[in-house]
């Protein structure tokens, strides 16, 4: 059963390939057809960029999206980067989830695009993304939005942010090549793809099982899971949101789980730690900005409401 | 799973979508949230016994979550994990889920006895709140008896992680034969494995598959799963604290999280980790009945700062 799931999740990365090369989606039939037989170099390699086209490329449709949570904001230098893939690390109930059910929630409400959200422990809560949704305040200001009823305002938001579980690494590799599939249909069709957002919470419940040992396998498994979501982010413009968790690193110290191949492969890693009602974000890497600077703010669990009380 | 990932098969996918919503679907199979938000708010939840501990809980523990609950010992872990197979029977026209329950024990701790005891317990708070259904036809009548109660226990008796492996990869088969499973109760998952193992890294690896299992579980089969967890100890900064049992990758692994711990002389229970609720503490009492609400709190919430 796992040999064949494998075999297709492979699959997908190879045929992903042959499908689109970034500079001609509009001569796809055409090659498909004529180079059956013979597939050159040139199909493959894609073309070169300068400098000034990628420019352009990245300034008409890299952007920042705002998590909404303003000091994270601050240290990413604008929010999530569309094209890049972002990790947010930090021990367990420390707000990682918050992190990205308001970064979903907040994009939702702005109507940037499509939000995918895949989870691996049954944490993505529909009613705190409502409960979120409705305290973001600048909803109001949306077009068009004061003259519908809160309830269809709430309704046409979240139904932009689509979730599935995924409870093991060959469904991870099946729903990113099903979404691939998807984009690659939005991109010939539409023009563009309405998707905008991948949050994957947590990445690393799924690589835990198959990771460390003797065999190299689960190893292979974590670097085509980069493989693809960095090509997806690349090559649709998505944003990119995982995380990770923490494990261990003797003398009570703990450092981010996934080992240090997995450490080259997100472009923003962020870790949040959190002490009572008072999380503390820094940043480890960073493409654009100095990392190791660190904000401090009110843990999102704060914004239900009430006020938490401390650890006993 | 059959697709072939060729574009053929794809653009089929696509026009699928297009003619039943008039949008085509990203992910055949996925929900939107809005979809979700109504699944959740017609989803009933599992009581503890305690209105406190059901506040601090958001109603009371939820199905297609997993809920770990740790605690020192002699705190009442077994006592509300009894309490919930109990409670997850109620029936629906006594506001309860009138599901049944799985069982998985490690450490020999579930007393039948006191489950008989909890059972009664709960049938007698059932016609305090329901006085006029002592009238009513004997149908309803027939479902509250003890001996029901216990009969819908499904109760498994593990002697080792092996078994406990084997136990929860067959829980999946034994789920789909039995659909009327609301709640999975693990009391301990800690017990087998915090002996025999040489590699650590082995075990997490281990555990990591197991919580995922579990997590599968929950969300296929809308059902609570339940772990217990004992505490340690962990040397931190200079001090030795206690903390649940079985390390750091572990602690990522339930969807909620609830501590059980001593107050003086009273017992409370913390809530730690909830992807929806704040941190909140609650007293809660272990009576001959079962887990009822501490008798000095007066219904209200207490929280403990």
């Amino acid at each position: 059963m796992s040999a064949t799931r494998g075999r297709s999740g492979g699959g997908a990365t190879t045929s992903g390939c042959g499908l689109k090369r970034r500079n001609a989606p509009q001569d796809h039939e055409d090659s498909e057809v004529m180079n059956q037989d013979q597939p050159s170099t040139e199909d493959w390699c894609g073309r070169f960029w300068n400098g000034m086209e990628l420019l352009k490329d990245v300034t008409e449709k890299k952007h920042f999206l705002p998590t909404g949570l303003e000091d994270i904001d601050t240290l990413l230098g604008g929010g999530l980067r569309q094209g890049q893939l972002t990790e947010i690390t930090g021990p367990s109930s420390s707000g990682k989830t918050q992190v990205c059910l308001h970064s979903a929630s907040n994009i939702a409400a702005k109507q940037m695009g499509l939000i995918m959200y895949l989870d691996t422990s049954n944490s993505f809560s529909p009613s705190r993304v409502a409960t979120i949704i409705y305290g973001i305040a600048d909803l109001i200001g949306q077009r068009g939005f004061e003259l519908q009823p809160k309830d269809a305002r709430l309704k046409s938001v979240m139904k932009s942010i689509i979730c599935e579980s995924v409870f093991d690494i060959f469904a991870l590799f099946e729903v990113l090549h099903q979404l691939e599939v998807s984009l690659l249909n939005d991109k010939v069709n539409n023009g563009g793809s309405k998707v905008c957002l991948l949050i994957i919470d947590s990445i690393s419940s799924l690589l835990a099982p198959i990771i460390g040992g003797k065999y190299p396998q689960g190893r292979s498994m974590m670097i085509s899971v980069a493989v693809i979501l960095k090509k997806l982010a690349d090559d649709y413009n998505l944003s990119v949101l995982v995380t990770n968790h923490m494990v261990s690193a003797g003398n009570g110290a703990v450092k981010p789980a996934l080992g240090e191949s997995w450490k080259t492969v997100p472009h923003v890693r962020l870790m949040i730690s959190r002490e009572n009602n008072i999380c503390t974000a820094t940043v480890l890497k960073h493409t654009l900005l100095a990392s190791g600077r660190t904000a401090k703010f009110v843990a999102p669990s704060q914004m239900f409401g009430g006020s938490s009380p401390r650890r006993p | 799973m059959s697709y072939t990932g060729s574009a053929p098969a794809s653009s089929s996918l696509y026009w699928k979508g297009m003619e039943s919503s008039g949008d085509p679907p990203i992910l055949a199979g996925a929900q939107s949230a809005w979809d979700m938000l109504s699944d959740e708010q017609s989803q009933k939840h599992i009581t503890t016994g305690s209105g406190d501990l059901n506040n601090i809980l958001g109603g009371g523990i939820h199905c297609k979550e997993v809920t770990e609950i740790g605690g020192v010992p002699g705190v009442g872990k077994t006592q509300l994990g009894i309490q919930l197979a109990i409670n997850v029977q109620i029936p629906v026209e006594y506001g309860g889920l009138g599901g049944k329950a799985v069982y998985i024990d490690t450490e020999g701790s579930f007393m039948v006895e006191r489950v008989y005891q909890i059972a009664e317990g709960c049938i007698s708070d059932i016609l305090e709140h329901f006085p006029h259904s002592h009238e009513k036809s004997s149908s309803g009548q027939k479902q509250l008896q003890p001996e029901h109660f216990l009969a819908d226990i499904f109760y498994f008796r593990i002697c080792s992680y092996t078994e406990q492996t084997a136990a929860i990869n067959y829980l999946e088969k034994f789920l789909g034969e039995h659909k009327d499973v609301r709640i999975v109760i693990i009391d301990s998952v800690t017990f087998h494995f915090r002996q025999d193992f040489d590699d650590m890294a082995l075990r997490t690896r281990v555990l990591s598959g197991l919580s995922l299992k579990l997590m599968k579980i929950a969300k296929t089969y809308n059902l609570a799963v339940v772990l217990l967890n004992q505490v340690t100890t962990k040397f931190t900064e200079g001090s030795f604290q206690l903390t649940l049992a079985l390390g750091d990758s572990w602690s990522h692994s339930c969807t909620n999280r609830l501590i059980l711990y001593w107050n003086g002389n009273d017992r409370y229970a913390y809530l730690d980790k909830s992807p929806s609720l704040p941190v909140a503490s609650a007293p809660y009492a272990v009576t001959g009945k079962g887990v009822r609400d501490a008798v000095s709190s007066n219904h209200k919430r207490v929280r403990v700062t």
